[in-house]
């Protein structure tokens, strides 16, 4: 395989012919020793599901890099710069293939909880720090009430359930860069209102790790 | 009731698991409570979103693999990994790729 400078690979990808075809081969070669990376811990390597992500991703990182050779601004290894979008790419369809059969957490429409305190034995807080952690459990929660719109607390909540980002954007309509304006501008609320009222999010944290200590 | 609507919700346990039975709430929800918080102490002013941490990646993750101290040099890069689940898992895989030379 030919080794490139930045500049040569533009100038090879953007040739057309044959200069393109070999350019795109060597890329191609490059972006396969990078997916083991991507795949690894995630799904069965050599397996059906591997060769076939393995094969979309590639092809799909190419057209991209195509696409995109003009935002390229030489501040990396071009190929380093590639990788990243197979990278992107691999993950979102991991994500996708990981969380399809998941629900996205419901607002449920229960009135009936009574928010009386019960630890695991081995982290029972004393009655004082019960009352402590509810009265700062539901301080919090009005908080929440108060300051985020249906939207906002909608993403929470997934976020909280360890959706990731991206899938739980797709499934509320919007991409993931508007999902996490969306979460910044609620978190933002959040701590602003818990300054309003002296409260920071470390002592927050301070409630509910009192317990077991 | 919205706001016992919403904590029955928000706080009800995680994927997979079971919702605690009325009257009950479980160390697993003060963990979520510990996570709210734990996000909220990371919250900046001013961060940066997915699209313009991705387009920096590639040479955030060069100049750290190059030893380079990233959180100096990129700060709102590196806050934002530190908040950013989805990115943080490409920075790592691309991180690999990169010190393994490939």
């Amino acid at each position: 395989m030919e080794k490139r400078t930045n500049e040569e690979w533009i100038a090879d990808l953007r040739a057309g012919g044959e200069q393109q075809s070999l350019a795109l081969e060597d890329l191609r070669a490059i972006i396969l020793r990078g997916l083991p990376y991507a795949i690894a811990g995630r799904i069965a390597p050599n397996s059906p599901e591997s060769e076939a992500l393995t094969e979309e991703v590639v092809q799909e990182t190419l057209l991209r890099v195509l696409d995109n050779l003009d935002s390229f601004e030489g501040r990396s290894q071009f190929t380093t710069w590639a990788h990243k979008i197979a990278v992107r790419a691999a993950l979102t369809e991991l994500r996708r293939a990981r969380w399809r059969e998941v629900p996205l957490p419901e607002m449920e429409m229960n009135e009936d909880m009574d928010m009386s305190y019960r630890e695991l034995p081995d982290n029972q807080p004393n009655p004082e720090e019960q009352v402590g952690r509810m009265e700062m459990m539901k301080r919090i929660n009005r908080i929440i009430m108060e300051e985020m719109t249906e939207k906002q607390r909608q993403a929470l909540n997934a976020v909280m359930d360890g959706f990731p980002m991206e899938e739980a954007a797709e499934r509320m309509g919007m991409n993931r860069n508007a999902f996490y304006k969306l979460m910044h501008d609620a978190r933002l609320r959040l701590k602003k209102r818990l300054e309003k009222e002296g409260l920071t999010p470390q002592q927050v944290l301070a409630v509910f790790e009192q317990a077991g200590k | 009731m919205k706001i016992m609507q919403f904590i029955k919700n928000l706080f009800r346990g995680g994927k997979g698991k079971s919702t605690p039975v009325s009257g009950e709430m479980t160390e697993q929800q003060s963990e979520k409570m510990k996570k709210m918080m734990a996000m909220l102490s990371q919250t900046q002013d001013v961060e940066l979103t997915c699209d313009e941490v991705f387009a920096m990646l590639d040479e955030f993750t060069e100049l750290a693999a190059q030893g380079e101290d990233v959180r100096q040099l990129m700060p709102l890069v590196q806050q934002h990994l530190d908040t950013c689940p989805d990115c943080r898992d490409e920075y790592k895989v691309l991180e690999s790729i990169v010190l393994a030379g490939v």
